[in-house]
């Protein structure tokens, strides 16, 4: 019976009351480890990009693919691609409420604030224009996410520099972990359609090739949260926990509808 | 479309009659270019449902005209029950294959025609294909079978399907809220133009196309409207926000 109750178990002596406050969704956020990623679609991952396979169709160009891809592929294709492109929404927004009051305190983070935006407004056309080829309807929470993003950016901006860039961290991270995922999903689907003998298709390699390329440059967004002092935020274990909560249920919701 | 034990499992759970809202094929998946698209109807299916539809000018949208097709296609009478929904199968054949068959009737040259005119030849193009194949005369008993209460779900899946591809085939790209009031409007005008046209007379059908005109123009006056509200308020806000900043208000 043990087995089964270690969640109950964890926190024994805790009034509810106590367990409430945000000192120990703090200290239950640093010692938990996040790994119940059974239960969704779109799985995603924080192992390293270094130990991605590497199918030798990634690199040179392919014949056009005559097989169809399967019904849940296609599904996976229609949920990924409109959760990339609400989540790039949703970056730009930040970014763009984040940065007068950001900018305005310190103006030394004026090119970091403006390099950073034109990479995610790059990430969002990007997938504008793959959404409107492929037919892949957006998501009907579009106008939610404008204004959730708005209100987030200026919130963060408006608490300081530390505030900000935990925020730019916590996002950054989900969405790395999330491209991360889907770049080893499509990865695995090349490999297996080599080793069926299959053509991959250029269709599939260019857009592995993107996800890369955008996965790179989020996970590089991450880094300079980091070097600006992210972890120095306060309170930065509910701020990020907050956050982070938040974008796994607009990614959630924005799969589906 | 193959099912994991789990999602078998949850089908086998529930009521029959409820089975085939868990196995329908999601829509509005990802459109490739490299391979073409699964069609429609099995080879069976098709056979017979082409073959009764030539029966639809003389027979109406009915099971005579099914069975019938049945019998020139060299299928037992029997093998109408491929077709549970009997007579609105029918309908849906007509609605799917014209749909399908949309990007073949109408091309544009490139750079000519703007969205608008676009979507305006697309829908005469799809109407037409009503008169074309000869049952506009029939017409209305198919809108009676789309309103009966269990064919309505699929008749506005068929609609909103028609919709998207009128929209995806002139060219339009947008991926925002608009994407769901432009379809929500076309539908809307779509289903009023048809409706209109059943009972069109003239020539040519030129009160259908004039009705069109006239409704499309409402749509232009009225999104027109609603876009401007929508800047102006933004513009105010904008400006407001910045107003403020240049107080000093720390926002």
């Amino acid at each position: 019976m043990a087995f089964l109750l270690p969640r109950t178990t964890a926190l024994p002596s805790l009034p509810l009351k106590a367990r409430l406050t945000p000192l120990a969704f703090q200290l239950q956020t640093r010692t938990r480890n996040a790994n119940s990623n059974a239960h969704r679609t779109l799985i995603s991952s924080a192992a390293s990009p270094a130990t991605e396979p590497e199918p030798e169709s990634l690199h040179t160009p392919q014949p056009t693919r005559r097989q169809p891809l399967s019904a849940a592929q296609k599904l996976y294709l229609d949920k990924a691609l409109r959760v990339n492109q609400a989540g790039e929404l949703a970056a730009t927004l930040i970014y763009t409420a984040q940065t007068p009051p950001l900018t305005k305190a310190h103006p030394h983070l004026r090119p970091l604030m403006q390099h950073m935006y034109d990479q995610e407004a790059g990430h969002f056309k990007t997938f504008n224009a793959l959404l409107a080829k492929h037919r892949i309807r957006p998501t009907a929470m579009y106008p939610l996410w404008q204004a959730a993003a708005t209100v987030l950016g200026w919130t963060t901006g408006a608490m300081g520099r530390e505030a900000a860039m935990a925020c730019t961290e916590a996002v950054e991270t989900e969405i790395g972990e999330h491209y991360n995922g889907q770049v080893r999903e499509l990865l695995a689907w090349m490999a297996d359609m080599e080793r069926k003998g299959e053509e991959v298709g250029e269709e599939l390699r260019l857009l592995v090739g993107e996800m890369r390329r955008i996965r790179d440059e989020e996970l590089e967004h991450l880094d300079h949260a980091v070097q600006n002092d992210a972890k120095a935020a306060n309170p930065y274990e509910l701020l990020t926990g907050v956050i982070r909560t938040g974008c796994r249920g607009a990614i959630w919701v924005s799969e589906k509808v | 479309m193959s099912l994991t034990p789990m999602a078998l499992r949850s089908v086998l759970r529930t009521p029959t009659g409820l089975r085939p809202l868990l196995l329908q094929a999601p829509r509005a998946l990802y459109h490739s270019y490299e391979h073409a698209q699964p069609p429609p109807y099995r080879e069976a299916e098709s056979a017979i449902l082409s073959s009764a539809f030539t029966y639809v000018p003389t027979h109406g949208f009915t099971q005579e005209a099914l069975t019938l097709g049945a019998k020139d296609a060299g299928y037992l009478d029997i093998s109408t029950n491929l077709f549970p929904k009997g007579a609105f199968e029918l309908v849906k054949y007509h609605l799917t294959t014209q749909r399908l068959g949309l990007k073949d009737r109408i091309q544009f040259p490139d750079g000519q025609m703007g969205v608008g005119r676009k979507v305006r030849s697309l829908v005469l193009e799809r109407l037409r294909a009503n008169a074309d194949t000869g049952v506009i005369n029939r017409w209305q008993e198919a809108l009676a079978l789309m309103s009966l209460a269990e064919n309505i779900p699929a008749s506005l899946r068929e609609l909103s399907a028609l919709s998207d591809e009128i929209w995806f085939l002139s060219g339009d790209i947008s991926v925002d809220t608009s994407w769901y009031t432009k379809r929500a409007s076309l539908s809307a005008i779509y289903a009023a133009t048809e409706v209109y046209q059943t009972t069109d007379k003239s020539t040519d059908f030129k009160d259908t196309e004039q009705f069109l005109d006239r409704r499309l123009e409402e749509l232009r006056v009225m999104g027109g409207a609603v876009g401007n509200t929508l800047e102006w308020v933004g513009f105010q806000g904008g400006a407001l926000v910045n107003l403020l900043r240049s107080k000093g208000v720390r926002i």
